[in-house]
């Protein structure tokens, strides 16, 4: 090939990885408000393990979308929080895949649980993804790493992640679950895209991500994604030599599904005048939801310390979202839901 | 029948945790006996607590106040306990000693505040410097790498060069940080750093800086990347959770109890001892006495009272060996013991040279809104003056400045506004101006050494289990009381002038509990305990005037290790667990030697 053909199918290369990079932010992103609204319309001092439950997938979402933005940075791309559709409006479908079941924004219910476990679920390894469609996040991850592995190998590393370094988000930016790990190559790249595999679908396709040595025997964190909601599903955890096929064995515990505010499924905040009160409180959530967001963008792509802002902006969204999940719609029956849309 | 350790520790706190977490390190089998229930360490009791804190009003701010009263194991000052029961502590003075612990798995580390600093180095030789108190066996700089370690297992944030700003401060090696940056200042901290910016009192005709710097807390921040040679460090969650409670979430409710654990407890120590399951922790078991083999003077055994329900006065009588025996249950519970045992009695020291940190508040209104009621209690401190030749006349002493506005708000104001019958926006008005510009400060006592002031026994005073409760006779003298007038008259005084502030400090002579009035040069004081409880078995260099040698092995007994804040000398103007964890890597690293 002459240069400028290699220089062309490099640049179509990496233009394609960042591409899906981009879209893996978006994915990523998807989840984060049904699984934010199930946990919290849990009614505090209820639900205790299930509540916990959801909270560290939801973290654990957070961080796989600051890795995806460390991966997109690194590879010289922009992470872009900010276009028009990045916050879709629910119900919607995992953007970039195959699977076309609706994701909504509703309490804490064993339909919800089944959304998530399809959100998370699984596949047989070597189970072939359409054209473009990836079946899970695993043989999305795959793709990515395999074009990453493929630039590298052709046309040196150097030429592959050409990002400001400045932009990767550092430990110390960002707590929460798990290791943030900064994107400065090969290597920690393909440490932070197994980080996000192995806690989604489980290392090796077992029931359990990588870390399960150092954590208590059954039950909570070290299970992928998809077991630690079949636990809260099943009302039991899982034991230590329980496989993807079996039912949890473990230690059972209480699910109460009452214990829920009974908040409005999908609500649209259009649907209520301007100027009423619901329409007002609605607008407010949606307008910290938005400014949350555009502080991760600025976070991504030219201030790190935008990160602190973003953090107090989740404490201040926390207790606003629970405020409207308290409040009855009138006499009927439901409460207010939350609305992350931006387009009014 | 009964199995050898290698060393057995009574009480299952934060020196015993770290004991246990070295020797056990070092292949060392270790047995924990813990008088209380294991209460806080069981996620969901955990949780109760933090719930009872929301819930029971009464309580709030109280150290003890949501844990369970149990009688078979009491603990001092459980606002819980049912009415008509005996109190644990009882007197002999008619001031009480007025600060508490907790007897429960985690022990007191489940109500601290989490304030972390070092003592500086003239505590250590005060007889020498200020012809005050007496010496340390041992000096700030023999101590210094312990207190290092102790930051690493307490997870301490604050930054040095905040520390160094103290001209007395003690030396850190070259380069070194503490495990987290500091937290952040909170407005209240910036207000005041603000106002007293080279600004100076006088003490004992000489002139000290007003000095506001942050203060070293062991609760998770941001890990240092310079850490341990740029080793970082990794902040320890909850223990149950491991999505909570790695950083300081700003919580104004997280005395006594953190709600998401960011605040160390010993439970975070006990957690990972339990996990690696190299310890076994003995709950429910009150050590009562240490046979002492009369030949050798070795503890042959100690005897404990195992009891199966919490508050039941039925026990069993247990006896373990240890090659080692280390008390590791508080200043006090160590005492009574020893006395207990008739153990450690040639200095006559046991129990005596008993000290806390006589506590005040002073308060008033800032000149502008500083926005109190958020963030942790206390972030910064006016620190400057912890040292000084003012230490020859009286106490030095420190101040917290409160994040949380006076104590007892808003309910006070709201209840006293509407009896005088003011509604509405007026309420609402006067209630944003006033809550908004509400600073106190917590100003703390250096006490001394005193015979006279000591925690016994007798036969009249005992437990259900039939245990001894400690019997006090304590008083202020007047170095301390000095102290507290100059604080209050002098430096406050200069402080509210600086900083614009309207003093509403009073001090009336009818008080209700957690303080006592205490007159001095004509003037009313209402004083508090800190919980600081130090000195009753203090080290030194001779078995005629101290309980334990610098290693805090007991000169008495071969094989026993008196451990904690009791072997403090003098207590300085810092809050001790640091200084206790310290004294406790520092009395582990000779147990390894015995052990060898």
């Amino acid at each position: 090939m002459s240069s400028t053909k290699n220089d062309k199918h490099l640049e179509a290369g990496v233009k394609k990885l960042r591409k899906w990079l981009q879209g893996a932010i978006e994915v990523e992103h998807c989840t984060i408000p049904p699984y934010f609204t199930a946990w919290l319309s849990i009614i505090d001092g209820s639900n205790q393990e299930a509540s916990d439950i959801i909270k560290s997938v939801m973290l654990e979402e957070m961080l796989h979308l600051t890795l995806a933005a460390n991966l997109l940075n690194a590879v010289g791309g922009h992470p872009d929080l900010i276009h028009p559709k990045f916050i879709p409006r629910y119900p919607t479908t995992l953007p970039h895949s195959g699977r076309h079941f609706p994701i909504r924004i509703e309490r804490f219910s064993k339909k919800a649980l089944e959304t998530f476990k399809k959100i998370e679920r699984p596949e047989a390894k070597g189970a072939k993804p359409k054209a473009g469609e990836f079946k899970t996040i695993d043989q999305f991850y795959a793709a990515v790493g395999q074009l990453m592995d493929d630039l590298c190998d052709q046309y040196g590393e150097d030429r592959v992640f050409t990002g400001d370094r400045q932009l990767q988000i550092q430990p110390e930016d960002y707590y929460g679950s798990g290791d943030l790990v900064v994107v400065i190559g090969r290597d920690t790249a393909h440490q932070a895209i197994s980080t996000i595999v192995d806690q989604g679908e489980g290392a090796d396709h077992g029931i359990f991500d990588d870390d399960h040595n150092i954590f208590g025997d059954g039950g909570g964190k070290e299970l992928a994604h998809y077991y630690r909601f079949n636990e809260i599903y099943e009302g039991r955890h899982y034991k230590k030599n329980d496989t993807p096929n079996s039912k949890p064995s473990g230690k059972p515990f209480h699910v109460d599904y009452k214990k829920v505010y009974p908040i409005k499924t999908d609500i649209d905040r259009r649907k209520y005048p301007k100027g009423s009160e619901i329409r007002k409180a609605l607008d407010e959530f949606a307008s910290c939801y938005g400014e949350l967001i555009r502080a991760l963008h600025h976070a991504f792509n030219n201030d790190r310390s935008q990160m602190t802002a973003a953090m107090a902006r989740m404490f201040s969204l926390r207790n606003q979202a629970v405020a409207l999940m308290r409040t009855p719609i009138g006499n009927s029956g439901e409460n207010l839901g939350l609305d992350f849309t931006q387009q009014a | 029948m009964s199995k050898n350790y290698d060393a057995v520790i009574v009480g299952g706190g934060v020196i015993g945790a770290i004991v246990a977490k070295i020797l056990s390190e070092n292949g060392k089998n270790v047995l924990v006996l813990e008088a209380g229930v294991e209460g806080a360490m069981d996620p969901a009791n955990y949780q109760k607590y933090v719930q009872t804190l929301y819930t029971e009003g009464g309580i709030r701010g109280m150290p003890n106040g949501p844990y369970p009263w149990n009688a078979s194991a009491p603990s001092p000052a459980i606002p819980l306990m049912p009415s008509g029961t005996t109190p644990y502590y009882a007197y002999q003075t008619q001031t009480h000693f007025m600060s508490d612990y907790l007897r429960m798995l985690g022990g007191t580390t489940l109500h601290w505040q989490g304030t972390s600093m070092r003592l500086v180095p003239n505590d250590f030789k005060m007889q020498t410097v200020y012809k005050q108190g007496i010496d340390w066996p041992i000096s700030y700089d023999d101590l210094e790498p312990a207190y290092r370690r102790a930051e690493f297992e307490l997870g301490v944030s604050a930054d040095v060069e905040d520390q160094q700003q103290l001209e007395f401060a003690g030396w850190y090696p070259d380069g070194y940080v503490y495990p987290m940056h500091k937290l952040p200042p909170s407005q209240v901290d910036l207000f005041f750093k603000k106002a007293l910016h080279n600004r100076t009192v006088n003490l004992q005709g000489k002139t000290y800086p007003l000095k506001v710097v942050g203060i070293p807390v062991a609760r998770n921040s941001t890990p240092n990347k310079k850490y341990n040679g740029n080793e970082g460090y990794k902040p320890v969650s909850a223990k149950g959770n491991l999505d909570q409670g790695l950083r300081c979430q700003g919580n104004s409710s997280c005395m006594p109890i953190c709600p998401v654990q960011a605040k160390y407890s010993a439970l975070r120590t006990i957690n990972e001892l339990m996990q690696k399951g190299k310890v076994e922790i003995r709950t429910q078991s009150v050590a009562s006495k240490l046979i002492i083999d009369t030949t050798t003077g070795r503890i042959s055994e100690i005897e404990y009272k195992r009891y199966d329900k919490p508050g039941s006065t039925d026990f069993k009588l247990e006896k373990v060996k240890g090659t080692l025996i280390v008390l590791a249950a508080n200043a006090i519970e160590n005492a009574t013991l020893l006395l207990a045992s008739g153990a450690a009695r040639s200095s006559d020291q046991v129990g005596r040279n008993l000290m806390d940190h006589p506590y005040l508040y002073a308060w008033g209104y800032s000149s502008k809104r500083v926005y109190p009621f958020r963030g942790p209690d206390t972030t910064s401190g006016m620190e400057s003056l912890r040292d000084g030749a003012f230490r020859k006349v009286h106490a030095s002493f420190r101040a917290s400045l409160s994040n949380w506005g006076w104590s007892g708000e808003p309910g006070n104001q709201i209840s006293a506004m509407l009896s005088q019958r003011k509604f509405g926006t007026e309420l609402r008005n006067t209630l944003a101006d006033r809550m908004t510009r509400m600073v106190k400060i917590g100003f703390m006592f250096e006490q001394l050494p005193l015979q006279q002031n000591y925690v016994t026994i007798d036969n009249d005073h005992k437990d259900a289990l039939g245990n001894f409760r400690p019997l006090f006779y304590y008083q202020y003298d007047n170095y301390s009381l000095k102290g507290i007038e100059e604080a209050i008259y002098n430096v406050w005084e200069a402080i509210t002038g600086y900083a614009g502030i309207e003093n509403h400090t009073s001090y009336p002579p009818s008080v209700t509990g957690g303080t006592q009035s205490i007159l001095y040069n004509n003037r009313n004081y209402n004083i508090m305990g800190s919980g600081h409880i130090v000195g009753t078995h203090r080290m030194g260099s001779h078995r005629k005037d101290s309980v334990t040698n610098s290693h805090m092995k007991c000169w008495d007994h071969s094989n026993l290790y008196v451990v904690g804040a009791g072997n403090q000398v003098t207590i300085g103007t810092a809050n001790p667990t640091l200084t206790a964890a310290a004294l406790a890597v520092r009395a582990a690293e000779a147990m390894l030697k015995d052990l060898l």
